[in-house]
């Protein structure tokens, strides 16, 4: 590896920059089902607005069912019906015309994937084949798209493991050969190796013992700075997110209530919900009593009207119950959607 | 002088893999000793990585695993062999679990006060219909529940915070001097986590049942624990006071895993 081309690609990102990787706007998607003339809607992603820039680890937070899996099946163009998108837009800049992946004819979308845009998945154990060696893994994910000869390609995994700090060795094991932490990795090599403009890694720690967490965590985050790609990163668990990402969006319901750079909104989060979730974190070494929320997640074949938080929310108020707030700029580079705080009455 | 409520004196467990001939023997906990009181109620933690025996601790206290050597004695009694249906009542009389995943502890296709029923009748002294409704309805409130939340319905109606609290009422039922919680708010929204191990110690503390909290995060043993063991490879490598323990770690390990935790830069002085 030498230092050159690197140079050259990050002049060349610098000078797009200013345009984000991906933009979402006003998203919808809803799973739609029809059973016997009875119509049944889940509004899973409603009305979301997001943009992922160049080289930045943008963060995903988000309770279980509150759609951060759906609006990362939209985005990854993986939807299966029930699941449609029935409003908004996705523009990906590498994707001439800046359009969404959806609206990608298959050969178009096969040309794209793993080029272009791929996923870091959860479950290392179900993405690699248990029955096959790794290197066979590496065929079939990468073979088609890194055009080269058979000792070439060899030759390239190589350098590309080396940058994860994985031994050759292990192209020659079979999955259940390795540690939970090791075969991470190799999703990870797996997912980089064609150097993608965009990855979504999907609760990529979650597995994994706290003690290789962080090492998993520290690799993504130098082989991403590397790159200079961008990375959407989902999972639930807030430590992550304040020990990797730069810039983090909090979902509740199926909306974005908050986002922020990483450091700001841990130090003064504006949202209700974001601000309780952040109280409620236990601390080494801090023994004030945590409280809970009441209430529980809404359904979201039925959710509350007007802001879907207020029947939790302690700030509550009639306004919350009438009409949906929207995200709104609290300060520089810090958006928060609810009435209590951005200035009007709730 | 009394019988501790639970002691373990050099409790070690071994599994074996492989053919007959090439055997080898995988040593799950070994020589593993401790005592909780029966005066005091108490929140013993067990901390450890995936692979260090705490569930097979916990399977061991719970009777449902039988170990290799050693002894396990509840409340005097030595529940460390295969247990007959008499002694298996007292264990589970006396020590009750609450697993991980509350969506695979309970029978999908059942309803849940079913479960509670059953639970009050073999285990509660309910006697008939009408008294197994009144205690379960008094232990559902317990944990912030009530009966008419909770009758006929099926676990995929509820939450996963409602549906563990649903599990811990059910335990609560057996009337145990004990309960067993492994890795109990892992699978629990983190809105609702909190309320969880909030209710943990409201039962240490009102109702004076003794808890061993079988985690990987550091952060929730601090907040609820009294007493910690941290397991590395079936080996207790340190124990003491939670608070002792985790503010300053002496084993080498212990301080790899208290370095391992995340904790994001907050002032916990706001809240709503």
């Amino acid at each position: 590896m030498t230092a050159a081309p690197t140079l050259a690609a990050d002049s060349m990102r610098a000078t797009t920059a200013q345009r984000p990787v991906l933009h979402v706007e006003d998203l919808k998607a809803y799973y739609r089902t029809r059973h016997f003339g009875v119509e049944r809607e889940v509004k899973a992603v409603d009305g979301v607005t997001f943009e992922v820039r160049a080289n930045e680890i943008y963060g995903l937070a988000g309770e279980s069912s509150s759609g951060k899996s759906t609006l990362i099946k939209t985005i990854a163009a993986a939807m299966r019906p029930p699941l449609e998108i029935v409003g908004g837009t996705l523009a990906f800049s590498f994707f001439p015309g800046g359009k969404g992946l959806h609206q990608a004819t298959s050969a178009e979308l096969a040309a794209m994937r793993w080029r272009r845009l791929s996923y870091i998945m959860q479950g290392s154990m179900s993405v690699l084949n248990p029955v096959r060696r790794v290197r066979r893994s590496f065929e079939d994910f990468a073979g088609r798209h890194v055009r080269a000869t058979v000792a070439s390609f060899e030759t390239h995994v190589r350098e590309h493991l080396a940058l994860v700090r994985l031994e050759p060795g292990v192209l020659d094991a079979y999955p259940h050969e390795l540690s939970g932490g090791m075969r991470q990795r190799v999703t990870i090599a797996l997912a980089t190796i064609c150097r993608p403009d965009f990855v979504i890694a999907d609760e990529p720690t979650t597995a994994l013992d706290v003690v290789v967490q962080k090492d998993v965590l520290d690799m993504i985050r130098n082989i991403q700075r590397e790159m200079g790609s961008s990375l959407l990163l989902v999972t639930h668990d807030l430590g992550v997110h304040a020990y990797v990402t730069d810039r983090l969006a909090v979902m509740y319901a199926g909306r974005l209530v908050e986002e922020a750079r990483t450091p700001e909104l841990f130090s003064s989060p504006q949202h209700p919900y974001t601000r309780h979730l952040i109280a409620s974190l236990p601390r080494i070494g801090d023994n004030t009593p945590r409280v809970s929320l009441t209430g529980s997640p809404p359904n979201l074949a039925a959710p509350p009207s007007g802001c879907r938080f207020h029947p939790r929310c302690p700030l509550a108020g009639d306004r919350c119950r009438r009409e949906t707030p929207v995200m709104t700029a609290s300060g520089p580079d810090h958006r928060v959607a609810c009435f209590a705080v951005s200035g009007g009455t709730a | 002088m009394t019988a501790a409520l639970l002691e373990l004196s050099h409790v070690s467990k071994t599994f074996g893999s492989g053919r007959p001939l090439a055997r080898r023997r995988v040593p799950a906990v070994s020589d593993v000793s401790f005592a909780l009181q029966t005066e005091v109620a108490e929140i013993l933690t067990i901390v450890g990585q995936s692979g260090s025996g705490k569930t097979t601790l916990a399977r061991m206290i719970l009777g449902l695993d039988v170990p290799t050597e050693g002894h396990i004695r509840l409340l005097g009694h030595d529940v460390s062999r295969t247990l007959g249906k008499l002694a298996r009542r007292f264990v589970l009389g006396t020590v009750q679990p609450v697993f991980q995943n509350p969506f695979e502890a309970f029978n999908p296709l059942r309803q849940l006060d079913y479960y509670l029923f059953l639970t009050a009748r073999h285990f509660g002294a309910a006697d008939d219909q009408q008294h197994a409704h009144n205690s379960a309805d008094a232990a559902l409130r317990q944990v912030g529940l009530s009966l008419s939340e909770i009758a006929g319905r099926y676990p995929h109606e509820l939450s996963g915070g409602q549906l563990q609290r649903a599990a811990i009422a059910r335990a609560l039922l057996a009337r145990p001097k004990l309960i067993v919680a492994d890795e109990p708010v892992s699978m629990v929204d983190a809105s609702l986590r909190m309320s969880i191990v909030n209710l943990f110690k409201t039962l240490r503390d009102e109702l004076g049942i003794s808890l061993i909290y079988i985690t990987h995060d550091l952060a929730t043993a601090y907040y609820i624990s009294d007493r910690i063991l941290i397991m590395h490879e079936g080996k207790v490598v340190e124990s003491g006071d939670a608070r002792t323990v985790l503010a300053a770690p002496q084993h080498p390990y212990s301080r790899r895993l208290k370095e391992a935790v995340l904790v994001p830069e907050f002032s916990s002085a706001q809240s709503i």
